[in-house]
């Protein structure tokens, strides 16, 4: 008994990434029963360049967070910019916890994600124009106050403007300071809006 | 005619709204939160920063620490805002949680009576895998019972040498215990040298974190200590480190991060855990 | 004083609701999101939980089902949701919330549900 030392890693015991196995193979074991089977699964597509779709595709049916977890790592590092439109339909999942774990996701593509970007702003449903902000936030693209200007200028949903204004107390330079004195005299009875437009315009200017 | 020194470049202000700015910014990336009796403490680096990356004014600079494609900046910059020294029994408090609440856990859902893995990533000089082992042989009774290995890791070839070799500075072992430090170690020159049976308690070896092809082997570990090393990543390495501990672990296992660090700007895999001793973290109980 | 913990992912969201209840007397503490929030409960339970539901990693729904298995003393929890649809309120209740608000909130009604949560007469 005791402090002991062995050759500690037994390569036996260890199940080797499947990195020659096809694509084919790969994708049948995303669907097995063992969670684990699953997870080394979508570990070993990232030499799959054709994955982004079976990954994808298992991503809204994934019951086990942690499957989802490697699936999204591997997603973000094929870097595929395909990706972030399927990425973007899990937004409208009743799941929580899944909607959130895209909204990182789609942030960590080092891709350009413009064009979902574009599309999930302009969505009849609030929330979702919400979640796209979200993203925004996590971006660190350069043109990022840009995008966040035009929100506060053309949304007309409180709660989306609210979240916007949010990410400009960091975010925010000088160009955003008359776009958000507007957005201050357009919701003049909202006081989280004044609160929250109030409190860029300080971090803005720096005093 | 005398020619007059070059006119000095102006010291960076940083004013109290920028220090709101930052001090949001980085509890949001780190958790950490900066009070403003550390004003001065987080000022000076940030004008230290400032004049390295020539970005002219916290303004420029917040620009870069907050769009860098890399995050290298920030990396660099959270670097300078925590304390990195490593010496024996560093967060002690942790190694007490690890003998009176992690391992009486462990050992009573066992069954059968393989060994006790624990992995302690980066091994840095050794200090924290040794406190380890110094710990479980002199704090935990169990130690008669079981078996338990200990593994320990790093990027760095160079310093994983000088870990085998284990020999230390007096302020590295200023925190052991004298009794300890007469059982464990002989003053050579004025230096500490380790004895052999703890050398030999612990394995080192190479990992890259990142690097799947390393990391697939580490499995069925019961206690991760992973303390301030992923605070230094960037997202996808920290989203990809916390994944392979994930695997490393057995249902059950433990792991515990740097006292400045949480899993709440890490990963969700885990159970948060609280100890009388410590807040740790756990993979669940029904987990494969 | 009672203990109030604010649970949001946004820093504005949580001045505006940490300020209003200050200004009623309450003491306040903040939170990023669910596992922080989880951490800080772990340590000193809370009088009450106001919790965000879209947050990183751990998310108010998920928050909620963890704190309620807890070994600590247990207190109310109002969610404060974008989402009204009836759903949502009902998916608040099953992980063990006790109100649910939709966003924005006035400090009227904030104070209001607070008091109602915490068994404090009305102003």
């Amino acid at each position: 008994m005791g402090l002991v030392k062995r050759k500690a890693i037994q390569p036996a015991e260890a199940a080797k990434p499947k990195q020659e196995q096809s694509c084919m193979g790969l994708a049948a074991c995303l669907e097995d029963a063992d969670p684990r089977t699953r997870r080394h699964a979508a570990r070993d597509m990232l030499h799959s360049p054709h994955a982004v779709g079976v990954l994808a595709s298992r991503l809204n049916r994934e019951p086990d967070t942690a499957v989802r977890e490697v699936i999204l790592t591997t997603l973000v590092r094929l870097n595929d910019p395909s990706a972030a439109g399927r990425m973007a339909d899990c937004l409208r999942s009743e799941d929580a916890a899944l909607r959130n774990e895209v909204i990182e996701a789609i942030g960590l593509l080092a891709c350009d994600v413009s064009d979902v970007l574009r599309s999930l702003l302009a969505d009849p449903d609030p929330d979702i124009r919400i979640f796209a902000v979200n993203i925004l936030d996590s971006r660190r693209q350069p043109d990022v106050e840009s995008w966040l200007i035009e929100v506060i200028e053309r949304d007309a949903h409180l709660n989306v403007c609210a979240t916007a204004v949010d990410v400009l107390c960091e975010a925010g330079s000088e160009a955003a300071v008359d776009p958000l004195l507007r957005l201050k005299d357009r919701f003049r009875s909202e006081a989280f809006i004044q609160f929250a437009a109030n409190r860029a315009l300080k971090r803005i200017r720096g005093a | 005619m005398r020619a007059s020194p070059p006119p000095s470049e102006p010291v960076p202000a940083i004013t109290g709204e920028d220090f709101l700015k930052f001090k949001e910014f980085f509890y949001r990336k780190t958790g950490i939160n900066f009070e403003s009796a550390k004003r001065y403490f987080v000022d000076k680096r940030l004008v230290e920063r400032i004049e390295a990356t020539r970005t002219g004014d916290f303004r420029g600079y917040f620009t870069l620490l907050r769009f860098q494609d890399s995050g290298e900046e920030l990396q660099q910059l959270t670097n300078l805002m925590t304390v990195n020294e490593t010496y024996f029994l560093r967060e002690e408090y942790q190694f007490r949680c690890l003998v009176d609440s992690i391992l009486p856990e462990i050992v009573q859902r066992r069954t059968g009576s393989h060994p006790i893995r624990i992995w302690c990533i980066p091994s840095s000089s050794g200090e924290e895998p040794y406190s380890v082992a110094m710990y479980l042989m002199e704090m935990w009774s169990g130690i008669s019972d079981w078996d338990v290995e200990i593994i320990s890791s790093d990027i760095d070839t160079s310093i994983l040498r000088r870990a085998r070799a284990a020999r230390y500075s007096i302020r590295s072992v200023q925190h052991v215990p004298a009794l300890w430090l007469e059982k464990y170690f002989k003053g050579v020159a004025n230096e500490y040298q380790l004895c052999d049976d703890l050398r030999q308690a612990v394995e080192f070896t190479r990992v890259n974190l990142s690097e799947p092809a390393d990391t697939f082997r580490y499995r069925n570990f019961d206690v991760i200590f992973c303390r301030n090393l992923l605070i230094y990543f960037d997202d996808v390495s920290r989203k990809t480190a916390a994944e392979t501990f994930y695997e490393a672990l057995n249902p059950g296992g433990y792991i515990c991060l740097g006292h400045s660090e949480s899993m709440s700007r890490i990963s969700p895999l885990f159970k948060v855990c609280k100890f009388p001793e410590a807040i740790v973290y756990r993979k669940g109980l029904e987990a494969r | 004083m009672k203990r109030i913990l604010v649970i949001d992912d946004a820093a504005t969201v949580r001045m505006y609701h940490s300020g209003i209840l200050e200004s009623a007397g309450y003491a306040t503490e903040e939170a990023w999101n669910g596992i922080e929030a989880l951490e800080k409960a772990l340590l000193e339970p809370f009088d009450l939980y106001l919790v965000d539901v879209n947050m990183p990693k751990l998310n108010g729904y998920g928050f909620l089902r963890e704190l309620r298995q807890q070994e600590i003393p247990q207190a109310p929890a109002i969610i404060v949701s974008t989402e009204a649809a009836d759903h949502d309120e009902l998916q608040a209740f099953r992980a063990g919330a006790n109100g649910y608000l939709i966003k924005p909130v006035s400090p009227l009604q904030l104070l209001t549900h607070v008091r109602l949560m915490l068994g404090e007469a009305q102003q």
